[in-house]
């Protein structure tokens, strides 16, 4: 299992990425005190470091950009996200672990230089996005209380809103 | 509202032994939530309003109207479940629930009530046609982040729901297991809850009910969550079973 550099973390207020600065090797990764590291804010704190976050610039944005997230399609604002902010290595790859295999199968097409384990390649990758998901609201800067709430609140009815519109059929579609 | 149940100032209601949920006493006895949006009623369900007097900041007594909502056994199978004596439901106020299998969002409006302002309820429901109910109901409830999807595929979600206490799953698929694996993979807490309700022939009708369950049981175990608890749902539900378990580190 190779190292994790950076890690991508979608939220309802925008992309964050995480330069991984420390990374426990996977044969301690079952042990309880590792598990419980993840648990625990400031040991946390310690493993994963907040490169950049950029959040949405309007709600329409913040709409267009679940509804390709959620299709495992690579936003523009995602991708001019990760060229700015991952280093270009010409070398080495380097290896940034994302939760969704289709989105990083759409972030290798469009960059070269990028490896990406998922959470089914790596289980590394799984602890480390749970713990990311867990302490957002404090890992993310300058966000007050609620503000992860808020964000979460206003998009989930803007995307379920536009689930429920978009359909044309007015009854059901039942799997058969 | 109006009718039978509305006990005006005789009725009597008592907290439950689970925090956020209530009882009255009076000729039936009841189930109860305190309801986050008063004078709403969400599914023509009976509400009880009641005088409670506290004490004010200069001691003096301060009355306050408190309105609850009838719950109904029969309707939800979580409410069924806590009559038949649920012993840990893994939710209360300020907590996060994630209930798979929203539906029109009638039983979710209790969890809603339960987890209080201080909680928040992600509610899963695929059918358009339910979902469209259910994103009424959440517009009085600010604490429901209503998400009409596939509970199947929690990828599709993961920008809207952040690490909650408990999953509460009600899809009555046969792979319903394995879905609540995966949203308990990506989104529970270590320790946190997980509440199934399992109707034994959505997953298989030619087996016996028991080993239906049993075998439920079995690859909820393989996910590692715990089994804890197990009850039937009579005399509310035939051939239904909650089950309740907690989520563990990998070993």
């Amino acid at each position: 299992m190779g190292k994790i550099d950076f890690l991508l973390h979608e939220s309802a207020l925008g992309y964050a990425i995480f330069k991984v600065v420390h990374q426990q090797d996977t044969v301690g990764l079952h042990l309880k005190e590792v598990q419980q590291a993840g648990q625990d804010l400031a040991k946390f704190g310690k493993m994963v470091q907040l490169v950049n976050f950029a959040p949405w610039r309007n709600a329409a944005d913040a709409l267009e950009n679940i509804n390709l997230i959620s299709e495992g399609i690579l936003p523009d604002y995602l991708k001019s996200d990760l060229e700015l902010n991952l280093p270009q290595a010409k070398k080495s790859k380097i290896v940034l672990g994302v939760a969704d295999k289709n989105l990083a199968g759409s972030i290798k097409a469009e960059f070269p230089s990028v490896e990406c384990e998922t959470g089914d390649t790596s289980e590394v990758v799984a602890d480390l996005l749970r713990g990311v998901r867990l302490h957002a609201a404090k890992l993310l800067k300058g966000l007050e209380e609620g503000d992860v709430e808020r964000a979460q609140l206003g998009l989930g009815h803007a995307y379920s809103r536009g689930k429920v519109k978009f359909n044309v059929h007015k009854n059901d579609n039942h799997i058969i | 509202g109006g009718g039978g149940a509305r006990g005006g100032a005789k009725a009597i209601v008592e907290p439950h032994r689970h925090e956020g949920v209530f009882v009255s006493r009076g000729k039936e006895d009841h189930l109860l939530t305190r309801s986050s949006a008063p004078g709403i009623e969400v599914y023509g369900e009976k509400r009880i309003t009641v005088d409670n007097s506290e004490k004010g900041e200069d001691g003096a007594p301060v009355t306050t109207k408190v309105e609850y909502r009838v719950w109904n056994p029969f309707r939800s199978k979580l409410a069924a479940g806590i009559i038949g004596g649920i012993d840990n439901i893994y939710m209360g106020p300020g907590k996060k629930v994630l209930y798979l299998g929203a539906a029109s969002g009638t039983s979710v409006s209790h969890v809603a009530d339960i987890v209080g302002s201080t909680g928040n309820v992600y509610a899963v429901e695929f059918s358009h046609r339910s979902g469209r109910d259910l994103v009424n109901m959440a517009q009085n409830r600010t604490n429901v982040i209503p998400i009409v999807e596939d509970a199947r595929h929690p990828m599709r979600y993961r920008m809207l729901v952040p690490m909650v206490d408990c999953i509460f799953a009600d899809v009555a698929q046969p792979d319903q297991a394995r879905i609540v694996a995966l949203n308990a993979h990506m989104f529970l807490k270590i320790g946190g809850g997980v509440v199934i309700s399992i109707k034994a022939n959505c997953i298989d009708s030619t087996a016996a009910p028991e080993a239906v369950f049993a075998q439920e049981v079995q690859k909820l175990r393989a996910e590692r969550i715990k089994p804890q608890e197990q009850l039937t749902l009579e005399p509310f539900e035939r051939d239904h079973c909650i089950v309740i378990g907690q989520y563990q580190e990998a070993k």
